[in-house]
């Protein structure tokens, strides 16, 4: 027997490869290329969109409540009237709160007393998420700031963290506060925080935002921050545009044009 | 020859551009979805009974936290990650969770939120 090592190795290698070739023939798994690809390698990639809001206040005005209306119904946010109880997802308020840092002097008396369009921003830096203990709420990979009401434990810190108010606190049970009841949404419990969702429940179906369909004036456009070629993209590059307190570097997803 | 060549590889080219032009919807298409499917349970009786809790757990986390919505069923049907998919079958006894659970003295919080069979309209 005066064969070398090298030929050896060769000749056990061959051998090894066609008996992984012959097992992978007897026992699919064993076969080096999956062929059939399990459910959970479906997911989305990560920073591909980022979706985003435009609001044109010069369309939004007077007392119009569309879509405060179509969003609260759509997601079941309870009303019990009044101020201390108060859930929102989306709301008016004056160009001070709205725009508190805004650092234009002597702005006409038409843009300071118009109502302005209010709601989470999905900041690309959110503070809330950042706050949360549980992780309850957390960026997704498209960008929207969502809620996971499972593990809200309630302690609040992301409202404290939040620089727009927008978010609420349940503190009755909502549906006790709902009226009119949708059956396409779940409604929350005592006890957990919510806010806008960016109509995440409805994006998966192709459709846009609650909101942005109900507005008679078309003055929300709704869209994809990333994507150069689409409408929002366009505007922003096209009009002067703000975001609610800058300054801090949260980054909005949410842009208004004054 | 290869001027025919040219033209059909500008006209080509045109084709992609505009084609990519088309593509920038408000909304783009869904990256992976399935159709509530409702017609036949995803497992059978004896897993369901056991298991059910541990798919819904395992649906839950998924889809909201990785949005993979897409459950692929051992006979090859994909259905939307969603308790509605179960509902749509499910609801049709208005008893249906709460018989066991009742029995089990097992007391889930799903209805605190989701609409619960025996409340279904």
């Amino acid at each position: 027997m005066n064969e070398d090592r090298r030929s050896f190795i060769k000749k056990a290698g061959i051998g090894l490869l066609a008996g992984i070739g012959s097992a992978a023939g007897l026992f699919p798994a064993l076969s080096l290329e999956k062929t059939v690809f399990p459910a959970w390698d479906e997911k989305p990639e990560p920073g591909k969109h980022r979706w985003g809001m435009l609001i044109d206040t010069r369309k939004c005005s007077g007392n119009c409540r569309e879509c405060v209306a179509a969003c609260h119904f759509t997601h079941n946010v309870p009303d019990f009237g009044n101020r201390k109880d108060e859930v929102k997802w989306i709301w008016k308020s004056g160009y001070e709160k709205v725009f508190p840092t805004a650092s234009s002097q002597f702005q006409s008396s038409e843009v300071t007393e118009r109502p302005y369009l209010a709601l989470c921003n999905h900041c690309a830096e959110p503070p809330c998420t950042k706050a949360c203990p549980t992780e309850a709420t957390f960026r997704r990979w498209d960008g929207i700031v969502s809620m996971d009401y499972h593990r809200c434990i309630g302690c609040r810190f992301c409202m404290a963290a939040c620089p727009y108010g927008a978010r609420s606190f349940n503190w009755r049970d909502p549906r006790e506060g709902i009226r009119l009841a949708s059956t396409e949404y779940p409604t929350r419990m005592q006890g957990v925080v919510e806010k806008c969702n960016f109509c995440s429940e409805r994006l998966v179906k192709g459709q846009e935002p609650a909101c942005v369909e109900a507005c008679p004036e078309a003055a929300l456009v709704f869209g994809d921050l990333n994507d150069p070629a689409s409408e929002i993209r366009r505007l922003l590059e096209s009009n002067e545009t703000m975001q609610r307190k800058p300054e801090l570097g949260t980054k909005p997803s949410v842009f208004y044009i004054i | 020859m290869t001027a025919a060549s040219l033209l059909i590889v500008v006209l080509a080219g045109i084709y992609a551009f505009r084609h990519q032009e088309s593509q920038a919807e408000k909304v783009a298409a869904p990256a992976a979805t399935a159709v509530v499917d409702s017609s036949a349970c995803i497992a059978s009786k004896e897993y369901m009974k056991a298991n059910h809790m541990r798919v819904l757990d395992e649906w839950r986390h998924s889809s909201v936290r990785d949005g993979n919505r897409v459950h692929v069923a051992p006979d090859g049907r994909k259905i939307d990650k969603s308790l509605n998919s179960c509902l749509n079958c499910h609801s049709n006894n208005r008893m249906f969770c709460f018989n066991c659970h009742m029995y089990a003295n097992v007391k889930p919080n799903c209805w605190n939120c989701h609409i619960s069979p025996m409340e279904a309209p």
